[in-house]
């Protein structure tokens, strides 16, 4: 066994730079591989904390993967709306900590809109429960401010004091845009790697505004020609909301909260559970990681097959060194284990340095990784599962040498020694 | 000590050879000569267990080559057989001491016989006419004079019974071969072990006690 290991090494040693190629371009393929799972962990985790903080979304009744797109992730429009005197009435509910409305629709320069209260940045929460932090200034606290996500600002290039106007519905076109009245942004908030980075936060009353000369859609008077001093006080409350985020005293009541929501009798609304449906969405979204995943699978199969190429290429150049062996009584058995525990080395250091190389690009890159994608692949240094791949990968190593194994053994060692 | 009886071999494409009787002692000097291709490196890879018998039997000691399986044929060759080829008897990658310690990697039995490894190396290289420095020059550096001798070094390395070489002054000048061959007839010990050579050099003969040339025996 001793022999054979260090005449092996040697024998290697002499082959190197084949050896080394055939190692790195597997140990490449496991980084691949690595790091398709490691960042899929990551991008599911990050993906499941988009929202976080909020025990149920209530919204006009449609599917939850509906309400969570739009609520959430700013996509798609709501069909319907919800009457501020449903909200007012779920709010009444003793099992209710807190209830934060919101309504869409509008958007600027291709950001959505989202209107809603002040307390929104407080109750809102993202990733681990995180609170949302403002880089400048402070939520809006009137209705003609406006606070914006971190992208915003950077692509648009807006600071505390930028003045915006929006438009209607999620398209900018002509005759569209609230040009009649602006607002001046008060803070801008911290990445979040969540769609919020990606949304400008208005006052509920100041989008109720914007609406009052609207209808159907078609904007039928300016705000130019209304003195906001002579409105009454209630002129500004909005009459319907898109829907409401909703925190509760104790999340032990969420089924029984939904269920009441959704037989509430005066309108038809219903309530998600934000984990649930976003757990459901990632089903869908995941499958083109595991589309990945499987692409790895296949490189490490192509990687493990130019591994038996070199042992079987390399045989015919060992030819000399597996005769010597043979006729000082070398048993064929022996040279057949040569050739396994080769593959075996080769896969073993490439497992190695694939778990080096990854385990330093996620330390890091995990701060980087998380401010450009808002994925946070948790710094570990190999998984349970991560061993089953390792396993499975030197296994397959181990048994697809079998094949030049099997050659040498097969080798009459009368056409070597001649 | 070896015996052969009624060998034949018949090749792939036909052809057949029979050989003749070969009877080897201990102590013993056997010169095998013959044209090239007249079956001289079949015969010694018959004896040396490499090649599956297909027609006769050969007995060495109590040994029965039709009865034993190739892995004991391997232990045979490893335990009492050293092995010298015509040319490119060394490893590249390896050093001179570890070439001709190759000669006791597979036997514990020809292990057991050497207590100490280096000064055993020591005398054969010093016994075969070898400078020392060799030991630690890098093997295709040698000259094929030097890697013919660290190929009889490690043939002979823990005494083996008998020793089997295939050509190996082919590649040799005259001069260098009686050199050679007079540093390996004194570097074998004629009280324990018999050596065998297939040579198509009948120059050589004198050096042996006993010449069996097969091209005669086909005539």
């Amino acid at each position: 066994m001793n022999t054979m290991l260090s005449l092996l090494l040697k024998s290697m040693r002499s082959r190197i730079i084949p050896t080394s190629l055939v190692t790195i371009s597997l140990m490449a393929s496991m980084v691949l591989l690595l790091s398709i799972e490691r960042i899929q962990q990551g991008a599911e985790k990050g993906f499941n904390q988009s929202i976080s903080g909020v025990d149920a979304i209530i919204g006009p009744r449609a599917s939850s993967l509906e309400l969570v797109l739009y609520t959430v992730f700013h996509l798609g429009r709501p069909t319907n709306n919800i009457t501020t005197k449903t909200i007012n009435d779920v709010k009444l509910r003793s099992d209710i900590s807190w209830l934060v409305p919101i309504a869409l629709g509008d958007s600027h320069r291709g950001y959505r809109v989202i209107a809603t209260e002040p307390n929104y940045f407080k109750h809102i929460r993202y990733g681990n429960n995180q609170p949302l932090a403002f880089s400048q200034g402070a939520p809006f606290s009137d209705f003609s401010e406006a606070t914006i996500g971190s992208d915003v600002a950077k692509k648009l290039n807006y600071t505390v004091g930028s003045e915006i106007q929006v438009t209607h519905g999620s398209i900018e076109s002509i005759g569209s845009k609230h040009d009649d009245f602006s607002f001046k942004v008060t803070g801008v908030l911290n990445k979040t790697g969540t769609p919020i980075d990606q949304a400008i936060f208005l006052d509920l009353k100041g989008y109720e505004l914007l609406h009052l000369g609207w209808k159907s859609g078609k904007k039928v008077f300016s705000l130019n020609d209304i003195n906001f001093s002579s409105l009454p006080p209630d002129a500004l409350n909005p009459k319907t909301v898109t829907a409401a985020f909703v925190g509760l005293k104790s999340k032990l009541t969420i089924f029984n909260f939904s269920k009441n929501i959704r037989e509430y009798p005066e309108e038809a609304i219903s309530a998600v559970i934000p984990g649930i449906a976003l757990s459901e969405l990632w089903s869908i979204v995941g499958l083109v990681d595991k589309g990945f995943q499987l692409l790895s699978w296949i490189i490490i199969a192509i990687s493990l097959i130019a591994m038996v190429t070199l042992i079987i290429a390399s045989l015919d150049n060992r030819k000399q060194e597996m005769t010597i062996y043979r006729a000082n009584g070398a048993s064929p058995k022996f040279l057949a284990a040569m050739v396994i525990y080769e593959s075996l080395i080769i896969g073993l250091m490439a497992i190695i340095g694939a778990i080096i190389l990854v385990t330093i690009v996620t330390y890091f890159a995990t701060t980087q990784l998380n401010l450009a994608l808002g994925i946070s692949p948790s710094f570990e240094w190999i998984s349970i599962d991560e061993i089953k791949v390792f396993s499975i990968i030197l296994l397959s190593g181990a048994l697809s040498s079998l094949i030049p194994a099997t050659m040498v053994f097969r080798k009459n060692i009368h056409q070597t020694l001649s | 000590m070896l015996h052969t009886l009624g060998l034949e071999y018949c090749y792939d494409n036909g052809k057949k050879i029979v050989f003749p009787e070969i009877g080897v002692q201990r102590g013993q000097r056997l010169l095998i000569s013959g044209f090239s291709g007249c079956g001289k490196t079949t015969l010694l890879s018959l004896i040396a267990g490499a090649l599956k018998l297909q027609t006769g039997d050969i007995k060495f000691d109590s040994y029965d080559y039709s009865s034993m399986s190739s892995l004991l044929l391997d232990r045979l060759r490893a335990d009492h057989i050293g092995y010298i080829f015509q040319t490119l008897n060394l490893i590249p990658f390896l050093s001179v001491s570890e070439n001709i310690a190759l000669g006791i990697r597979f036997s514990q039995a020809r292990k057991s016989r050497i207590n100490n490894l280096n000064q055993e190396i020591n005398r054969l290289v010093a016994a075969l006419g070898l400078d020392k420095e060799v030991l630690n020059t890098p093997v295709n550096r040698l000259s094929v004079g030097q890697q013919q001798r660290v190929a009889v070094a490690r043939a002979l390395l823990g005494k083996p019974d008998l020793i089997l070489a295939d050509e190996p002054t082919s590649a040799l000048d005259s001069d260098t071969t009686k050199k050679f061959l007079n540093e390996v007839m004194e570097a074998f010990d004629s009280s324990k072990q018999a050596i065998v050579m297939v040579s198509h050099d009948a120059s050589i003969a004198p050096y042996f006690d006993s010449v069996i040339d097969l091209n005669e025996h086909y005539a």
